[in-house]
């Protein structure tokens, strides 16, 4: 086995990694861009007035103080729900696990459209009216398996004898979650709670199934991306929409360094 | 006197299998007892069944004289050193040693103060700021030792503590372990697997097999009069005679165990073999002999003349020291 | 002082904690209901409620659903622009994983073989960041790349090579007034987009593979290229599968990608989109929303056969 890489494959993966980061600096770059009403490459010239326009456009505040308060409400769910679920599986061996197992993958298995055209079914069904509660109802869902998988694996990686080692010592079980789970199961937890922040606040695929008429951040964009005003604007906006999602992720991955956490499984 | 640890026809099934099965024991306070026996013979599911980290499918476990069947771990005056230390990572030397007064609600001063007495019983003073991952794992160990022995448990679990250390640390620690129980007056139960351990260390043991005691016993008893042919090819360096050869040799036909130091070569005699192995070992030469399908050692001590390979020889012995016993 | 053998119990902490050791199964029980609760009831419950819906139909002359059981709806699907549509989103799925796994070879091979220390760190951030980093975000930036005026025609431009671009517009299929309105644009985004969820699992699946077991094929005579495929690719595959899973159904459901960058061709979550919004025929909706659910079912028993999951 060689321990130098070829320079083809080096190439090969450099190059795809520069493909995944490249795009998203245009849109950084489009935000200081003078042209409104195309994306004309290179942009004619550069300023930073945008910013002072979206901060006025009142049309774009409601839509971020609802995704704010979803995503902060559903990854707060999310976090007790997947907690729990973990709790239970991680160790018990008990009949109908596999199962178990199945139905918290589901939400993400199956395509969005799919959770969020069901959603839209029950709500039809049962006469719910939209609001911001059956927005809710669907982040949480899918949000459960992040934090679950984010506890989980550190549970996994947990000595289990750490857990009997404090009943030994004479904790009782509020006890032994209060000084031993918990300490150790922090920064995973927070980890998940951050990537399920992160996955619910730029949702949209099942938020536009579940909001009616009400508008989130995501929504708001992708009606932009349909209907163009102003261009530059939405930059704007997609910059304070990545930055939202890329510091709860770098926060993630600090946090759970050396574990597996945040690998494999993705949202 | 109480015992300290009483098991009335204890049994541990997961299942079909029989992890336990129907065990008597009785445990002397203040003694060192070890559980002896290969993996899987049941003897550390004994240990979990007296700390409760497992229960009883049948039977009754009797602590001090009170039953336990419904006292979970945490309310059993018992403490394990466990086989991997199991020491909390987050937390460092002191509160891991403090831990068993924290949670019963001694005060913080209170608690390190004791913790450090505990560090320097099992000679760690000043180990108290390092986290368990900045320590060696005989350092560990002593950890896990001082952390147990904080509570004043009634009884101290070991589940094959040196299991993980090199053979010369190993010696030392079971030199320690010793001089600290006879110190401290405690009971302690040491499960192992090692024989020399169990023997060396044990004022008694019981022999597990497949979820049974085979044997319990001083050590002289166990390794001198194996009750079964298991106890005998697991404890001993006996030999283990089949019945017919038992019969060959004189004795009825029964399994029987025969010491090699109580066994001659002779030049006339009802058994005899080939010489097939010989091993010097200073004070002697060890020969094997294998006569019918069974290869029997003996003792040939220095000075006497030892046979080449290959050789035909007879067996003899001191008729005492063939003993007798049951064929499991 | 000596403490008693057996302490008394204190409080109610101590005695639920006795309550949950005499019954193991109690805790369980308490931890595993409310998720099992919340997920049984609005996730499973959604489903059925979609599936009684798509046993409905739509009143074609007052467009009012009807409440009545009806295979009406399914039959439909059945319908030839209907079909197209179902085997346009397969085609297209099918592609998009194919070509995520060629593109996510190098890079989880690299990352998983070759990057060691800061590298290591920086790979897996460098496809972790892109994976949850904002969707929309990532879509929009690729409509001001495709854009016509955008970025990669100045630079086809620049070094003549427009016509590369020509060419693959004038593909049968893949015509377009520009690669933004093209199914090939379509194409780039998924694959894109798609595509750290097919570097990661493999990523995981080929770190797995001792460097040992890659000696001893070499000591054993194999070239280079045996034993990658021999070796490598045989254990890679199970990463390959699970990373699949998440290409294939993320392409099968999408609605948004196919809306801003294409020729609007219907795609199923397209088609799903607009049948309950602006058509309000929610029964063909639900019909058509069955549809990925049936081939994810198909593919994830195929996956579960291949050990797909030991990968996730």
């Amino acid at each position: 086995m060689r321990s130098e890489a070829s320079w083809g494959l080096k190439l090969a993966a450099l190059g795809g990694l520069l493909f995944l980061h490249l795009p998203i600096l245009l849109i950084f770059l489009y935000a200081f861009t003078t042209e409104e009403r195309s994306y004309a490459f290179p942009p004619p010239g550069y300023t930073t007035e945008w910013f002072a326009v979206a901060w006025n456009r009142e049309d774009i505040w409601p839509p971020l103080w609802l995704s704010l308060k979803v995503a902060a409400i559903s990854t707060v769910m999310a976090m007790i729900l997947g907690t729990l679920a973990a709790a239970a599986m991680a160790r018990a061996r008990f009949f109908g696990r596999d199962q178990v197992t199945l139905l918290i993958l589901l939400p993400i298995a199956l395509p969005g459209v799919i959770t969020g055209m069901s959603l839209r079914s029950a709500f039809g069904v049962l006469d719910i009216p939209f609001s911001t509660w059956t927005i809710v109802l669907g982040h949480a869902t899918f949000c459960i398996v992040i934090v679950y998988n984010n506890a989980i694996a550190r549970m996994r990686r947990l000595s289990g004898g750490i857990l009997e080692a404090s009943a030994d010592l004479g904790a009782n079980a509020f006890q032994t979650f209060r000084h031993v789970l918990l300490p150790n199961l922090g920064s995973a937890l927070l980890a998940g709670g951050m990537l399920a922040f992160a996955l619910s606040f730029d949702e949209v695929i099942v938020t536009t199934f579940t909001a009616g008429q009400q508008s989130t951040l995501p929504i708001w964009m992708l009606n932009e991306l349909v209907r163009p005003r102003q261009r530059p604007v939405t930059n704007v906006v997609a910059i304070v929409v990545f930055a939202a999602t890329f510091v709860p992720i770098l926060i993630a991955y600090y946090l759970t360094r050396g574990g597996s956490e945040t690998a494999g499984m993705g949202k | 006197m109480t015992a300290a640890v009483e098991f009335q026809n204890v049994s541990r099934h997961f299942g079909p299998v029989k992890a336990v099965d129907g065990v008597d024991l009785t445990i002397a306070e203040g003694s060192f007892f070890a559980m002896l026996g290969p993996s899987g013979s049941g003897k550390t599911t004994c240990l979990r069944l007296i700390s409760g980290f497992e229960k009883p499918t049948g039977g009754q476990i009797r602590i001090f004289g009170e039953d336990v069947s419904n006292t979970p771990p945490h309310l059993r005056n018992v403490n394990t050193v466990f086989q991997d230390y199991a020491l909390f990572p987050h937390l460092n030397v002191r509160d891991n040693v403090a831990y068993g007064l924290m949670v019963k609600g001694v005060g913080r001063s209170q608690r390190h103060a004791k913790a450090e007495e505990m560090l320097a019983l099992v000679k760690l003073d000043g180990y108290g700021d390092r986290k368990p991952a900045q320590l060696s794992g005989g350092q560990r160990q002593r950890v896990a030792l001082a952390r147990a022995l904080v509570n004043q448990p009634r009884v101290l679990l070991l589940d094959e503590p040196l299991g993980a250390l090199d053979l010369k640390l190993r010696e030392a620690m079971q030199d320690e372990l010793k001089a600290l129980q006879h110190k401290l007056g405690l009971t302690f139960v040491f499960v192992t697997h090692d024989q020399h351990e169990a023997l060396s260390m044990a004022d008694s043991l019981a022999v597990f097999n497949e979820g049974k005691i085979a044997q319990i016993g001083t050590p002289r008893d166990i390794y001198d009069r194996p009750a079964t042919r298991f106890v005998a090819d697991f404890v001993g360096s006996s030999n283990v005679l089949p019945p017919d050869l038992t019969r060959a040799l004189g004795g009825p036909a029964q399994w029987a165990s025969l010491r090699p130091e109580a066994t001659r070569l002779a030049a006339t005699g009802p058994v005899s073999g080939t010489v097939t192995a010989l091993r010097y070992l200073g004070s002697g030469t060890r020969v094997v002999i294998r006569a019918g399908g069974t290869e029997i050692a003996a003792l040939v001590p220095a000075g006497q003349p030892v046979p080449t390979e290959g050789a035909t020889t007879a067996i003899a012995f001191d008729p005492q020291a063939l003993h007798l016993m049951g064929a499991i | 002082m000596t403490y008693p053998a057996i302490l008394p119990a204190k409080g109610l902490a101590d005695r639920l904690t006795g309550t949950f050791w005499r019954r193991p199964g109690l805790l369980l029980l308490l931890l595993i209901a409310p998720p099992l609760l919340w997920l049984g009831v609005v996730y499973l419950g959604s489903l059925a409620a979609l599936l009684l819906q798509s046993f409905y139909s739509i009143d074609e002359f007052s467009g009012v659903v009807k409440e009545e059981f009806t295979l009406k709806t399914y039959a439909e699907l059945f319908r030839a622009q209907n079909l197209d549509i179902i085997i346009r989103t397969v085609v297209m799925a099918t592609a998009v994983t194919l070509a995520c796994a060629v593109l996510a070879f190098p890079i989880a091979y690299y990352a998983a073989r070759y990057a060691k220390g800061p590298w290591k760190a920086a790979f897996y951030l460098g496809v972790m960041l892109p994976l949850w980093s904002s969707y929309l975000v990532k879509v929009y930036a690729w409509k001001l790349i495709l854009a016509k005026e955008g970025i990669l025609g100045w630079a086809a431009e620049g070094t003549h090579t427009s016509w590369i671009i020509d060419g693959i517009l004038s593909v049968p299929f893949l015509e377009g007034s520009s690669l933004s309105t093209s199914p090939f644009g379509t194409f780039l985004v998924f694959v894109y987009i798609w595509l750290p969820y097919m570097i990661l699992p493999m990523q995981a699946a080929l770190e797995r593979v001792p460097n040992s077991m890659l000696e001893a094929s070499a000591d054993l005579g194999a070239t280079q290229s045996q034993t990658f495929r021999t070796v490598i690719l045989p254990l890679a595959l199970p990463g390959v599968i699970a990373g699949s899973i998440f290409t294939f159904s993320l392409t099968l459901g999408d609605y948004i990608i196919p809306q801003i960058v294409g020729d609007s061709s219907r795609f199923i979550g397209l088609t799903v989109y607009q049948l309950q919004g602006t058509a309000g025929n929610t029964p063909l909706a639900a019909a058509f929303a069955v549809v990925p659910i049936l081939i994810m079912l198909v593919y994830l028993s195929l996956a579960k056969r291949a050990g797909a999951f030991d990968a996730l």
